[in-house]
């Protein structure tokens, strides 16, 4: 039998720690639970866990802070929550390296979801990352750089290439629009959002069956976008 | 200077009864021929009573005196000395100096009665000119205006300055007069301070030639002041008052707030914990559609409830004046996007037809504000349409530099005197009872549009109710950076 996800919940509200302990363990996963971020630090240190649940506003460091500091040593999936009149502290998070957010009050299956997602994107980070990403009928081939569909190449130019490369490389997770003009085209074009849209709308002409419904690259509304990978 | 007889300097008086008396004593000397001998001593009473008459109680003694002495000299025997031998000649002169002193005691007493009553007279009439010209005024500013104004008339001032002294009530406030009048680096002749029993609110100064001021102009000076202080006190009291007033305006704003949310929160909040309860009692079926319904009714209002408090957290940022749009080149489709996820739609009771250009350049807002104005916008259209119909979203560019957004749903039209009026805080065209919400979210709107530099109005259509968002596509005007053209890899 395939051992337990080990989930670490790390929020200062001891309503929701027994909330999401309740329902979590009821869907066999292993809960660890820390209620200040110190604590929650050490946790993920000593416990190694699968993924990181994390509330922003924690009482003794930010929530912000958590996050890079974990990406200083782990690529363990980060969930981040948030409520609502704090999304510039959300963007930060998924800046500083969280994979996901959802906003409080969520529900449970939308939890549950992202969760799956960071599971299965963890699994396939582990180990060296792939040469050929493939998701549906679209293969991307990094050694070659090379991208086909339904085994027809893509012509794409410099950029579209890097920036699909670039998404497809951290499949699953929330990419803030900075993120992606930093790694893409270089820090220098911080706010050059529209630098973005371009290039996605042309690669979702290129890559996507239906440009206006994507499915691979989906917008984050306000935040940046994620690559979804479909499995065949 | 006007001044009051009884301010003439006493020498002056002292001298001009003297020289009533020398007069007289050159009449009677020249007339002596004439003259019966026991007429000359009633005579030297004229210039006495005279001198006390109007040089003062001084004058007049002094003059009795000097009357007394002439008498002696002049016409009693020995004639051009000042003894005397005869006893009757000794009881003349005594009477006559005793008569003498007495007349010029009550002549004088009496005319020192008349200035002073004058003098009370003239103090009343400009006390109450100055109160008249204070009972006007609004502020303190104004109160010391009128204090510098009246003083500088009264006191036949160079330059009067009335300095305040800054209470809490801000800075401090200078009356002058004339109104450009510097102050002299020398010192004024006069300064009062403005007090009352709470505190000091400043002084008056007074700069004039050399002459010090008399008794009585002090005496007035310091009832200018205590009356000039009470004005600024009580335009400083005003003042207060009015600030409490407004203070008590907002606070009355919070309890509509309070009350109006706290029945909305209680609303969701009684159905949560009725639903809730009965399913924890075991009373309902484990499979039934009850079971199904309770439980839909505790996720829609926790929905319902998160977006209230969402509500009163947005509209207390903005009545705070905390609303800083953070604004960066957006797509107009993005943010309708993701308003339409915000948007609570019971399951198939609407559709949404999003028409937007593809050419709609990017718009420089804030993205979570702006999603913050669909939501509203797109959930107040869904709640008042028919079940069925459809929820509009357009969008064109006008006048080169703005994007209007139309959002409407083919629902009731608005009565027209409500149109302008349904982005105030708490206004509702229907019954509060028949529709739910805190009667904030169109003001949130309008706040946050107005925050972009843009406009909010309503409008009926012929197929329904619509409401229009013109915004600035650029905050700087300068247009967006966008990427050079690149060609595809061989």
């Amino acid at each position: 039998m395939k051992e337990q996800p080990h989930i670490l919940v790390i929020d200062d509200e001891p309503q929701i720690l027994r909330a999401l302990r309740t329902i979590l363990r009821e869907r066999d996963f292993r809960v660890s639970t820390a209620s200040r971020g110190e604590e929650g630090l050490a946790l993920a240190a000593a416990e190694e866990p699968d993924l990181i649940v994390l509330d922003l506003s924690l009482p003794d460091i930010d929530g912000i802070e958590v996050c890079a500091r974990l990406r200083e040593w782990t690529q363990i999936p980060i969930l981040v929550l948030s409520v609502r009149g704090a999304e510039r502290d959300k963007v930060a998070a998924l800046d500083k390296g969280a994979d996901d957010y959802l906003t409080k009050p969520f529900g449970i299956e939308e939890l549950l979801a992202r969760i799956r997602v960071g599971l299965r994107h963890a699994s396939h980070a582990r180990g060296r990352p792939p040469v050929i990403i493939s998701s549906g009928p679209l293969v991307i081939d990094l050694s070659t750089r090379t991208v086909s569909r339904d085994g027809e190449a893509v012509r794409l130019t410099p950029t579209e290439y890097r920036l699909l490369a670039f998404l497809a490389g951290h499949a699953g997770r929330v990419l803030t629009h900075d993120t992606i003009l930093a790694n893409v085209w270089g820090d220098e074009y911080h706010g050059h959002t529209e630098y973005l849209r371009v290039y996605v709308r042309q690669l979702r002409r290129k890559l996507e069956p239906d440009p206006e419904d994507p499915q691979l690259i989906q917008t984050e509304p306000g935040i940046g976008y994620r690559f979804v990978t479909q499995d065949a | 200077m006007r001044s009051f007889s009884s301010d003439r300097s006493p020498l002056l008086s002292v001298a001009l009864g003297v020289l009533t008396v020398v007069a007289t004593t050159a009449v009677l000397v020249a007339a002596r021929p004439a003259l019966h001998e026991t007429l000359v001593p009633l005579i030297y009473l004229l210039p006495v009573g005279l001198s006390a008459g109007l040089w003062g109680l001084t004058a007049g003694v002094v003059a009795a005196f000097t009357a007394f002495m002439a008498f002696n000299y002049f016409f009693i025997e020995p004639l051009f000395t000042f003894s005397v031998h005869r006893t009757s000649d000794l009881t003349v002169l005594l009477v006559f100096f005793a008569v003498a002193i007495v007349i010029s005691q009550l002549m004088g007493l009496a005319q020192s009665g008349l200035s002073a009553a004058r003098a009370r007279e003239r103090e009343a009439t400009r006390l109450f000119e100055l109160s008249t010209a204070l009972a006007g005024v609004h502020s303190e500013g104004e109160a010391a205006e009128v204090v510098a104004r009246l003083t500088h008339q009264e006191f036949a001032a160079e330059g009067v300055e009335v300095p305040l002294e800054g209470g809490e009530s801000g800075p401090s406030l200078v009356g002058r007069e004339p109104p450009g009048w510097a102050a002299q680096p020398r010192p004024p002749i006069a300064v009062a301070d403005l007090r009352t029993a709470r505190r000091s609110w400043g002084s008056i100064r007074i700069w004039r030639g050399s002459s010090p001021l008399s008794v009585a102009e002090d005496r007035l000076l310091r009832t200018f002041a205590s009356q000039g202080a009470l004005a600024i006190e009580r335009a400083n009291l005003a003042a207060s008052e009015r600030r409490a007033q407004v203070l008590e305006e907002s606070d009355r704003l919070k309890s509509a707030l309070l009350s109006s949310v706290s029945h909305e929160l209680r609303t969701p909040l009684a159905t949560i914990k009725a639903s809730a309860s009965s399913l924890r009692s075991g009373a309902v079926g484990w499979d039934s559609a009850a079971r199904q319904d309770l439980l839909a009714a505790i996720d829609e209002e926790a929905d319902h409830l998160n977006r209230l408090v969402g509500n009163l957290l947005d509209m207390s940022r903005i009545e705070s004046g905390a609303l800083r749009p953070d604004r960066k080149w957006n797509s107009l489709a993005e943010i309708v996007q993701g308003a339409l996820n915000g948007v609570r739609r019971p399951v198939g009771q609407h559709r949404f037809d999003i028409r937007l250009p593809k050419d709609l350049p990017p718009i420089e807002v804030d993205y979570f504000l702006m999603e913050q104005v669909f939501t509203n916008l797109l959930s107040n259209c869904v709640k008042y349409a028919p079940a069925g119909s459809t929820v509009h979203v357009a969008a064109e560019v006008v006048n080169a530099d703005d994007v209007e957004v139309e959002v409407w749903n083919e629902g009731p039209t608005v009565p027209a005197e409500h149109l302008a009026r349904i982005f105030d805080k708490f206004y509702r065209v229907t019954d509060a009872d028949r529709v739910t919400g805190t009667g904030l979210g169109l003001s949130i709107c309008k706040g946050i549009v107005e925050a972009h530099g843009g406009r909010i109005w309503a409008q009926n259509r012929p197929d329904g109710f619509a409401f229009h968002v013109r915004l600035p596509v650029s905050a700087s005007g300068a247009a967006p950076p966008t990427p050079p053209a690149e060609t595809d890899l061989p």
